[in-house]
């Protein structure tokens, strides 16, 4: 099963449970927001996304994701508007028979969701200022 | 005559300084031709910026001929995560 959620709050983490008997495996990600960005301190990010097609697009990735690899469940929340230092964007749970896939397909996951989600970032400085952001790691 | 919108973010919205613009073009206009606006409308502030395009929020690949009514968005590379 895949579950894909664009949220504007906080994100709260999928919850773990005990009743998963074929799974070996959960690899939970989430990433967070750095206090500096090409060497200039900044204060948070704001993302911004295409709204439809975003969501489109990371449901249809994490579909993808299952069906090149042998996992489980891939669940994913991605944060939308601003987000201060140090809290989460993105939170994403693989589940799977063996941790090898569940890392593969984490790496692949996000490597894509990079390249194809309609997504940005806004840096927003101490000043207040807001530029789009240059970072694509 | 075809009236379309085009969707702006991240690097295009701040070139341009709006969220969405609608064009009047002549019939048989194309992505390239709406491109071309685009970048001009910039004044080379998108010069460098790679740029992917979506008509009703799905990627082409190709030159795509716009209909009336069409949504067009002109991509900048994306940052999500």
């Amino acid at each position: 099963m895949v579950i894909v959620e664009i949220v504007n709050g906080p994100i709260e983490p999928f919850l773990s449970n005990d009743d998963r008997n074929k799974d070996g495996a959960e690899l939970i990600f989430n990433g967070r927001v750095r206090d500096i960005e090409h060497g200039h301190k900044i204060v948070a990010l704001e993302y911004e996304q295409y709204e439809g097609m975003a969501e489109v697009e990371l449901t249809t990735l994490a579909a993808e994701t299952r069906e090149n690899f042998s996992i489980n469940d891939l669940f994913c929340k991605h944060r939308m508007g601003k987000v201060d230092i140090g809290e989460t964007s993105l939170h994403v749970s693989i589940w799977s028979k063996h941790r090898k896939e569940a890392i593969e397909a984490m790496d692949w996951f996000i490597f894509e969701l990079k390249k194809r989600v309609p997504i940005w970032k806004w840096a927003i400085h101490p000043d207040g200022t807001k530029v789009p952001s240059e970072c694509a790691h | 005559m075809i009236n379309i919108k085009v969707k702006c973010f991240s690097q295009v919205k701040y070139a341009l300084g709006a969220n969405e613009i609608n064009l009047h073009l002549e019939n048989g206009s194309t992505t390239l031709d709406v491109e071309k606006i685009i970048r001009e409308k910039s004044n080379g502030k998108l010069d460098s910026v790679s740029l992917r395009i979506a008509v009703n929020q799905q990627y082409q690949a190709e030159e795509t001929e716009l209909k009336d009514g069409d949504e067009v968005a002109f991509i900048p590379p994306v940052q999500g995560g």
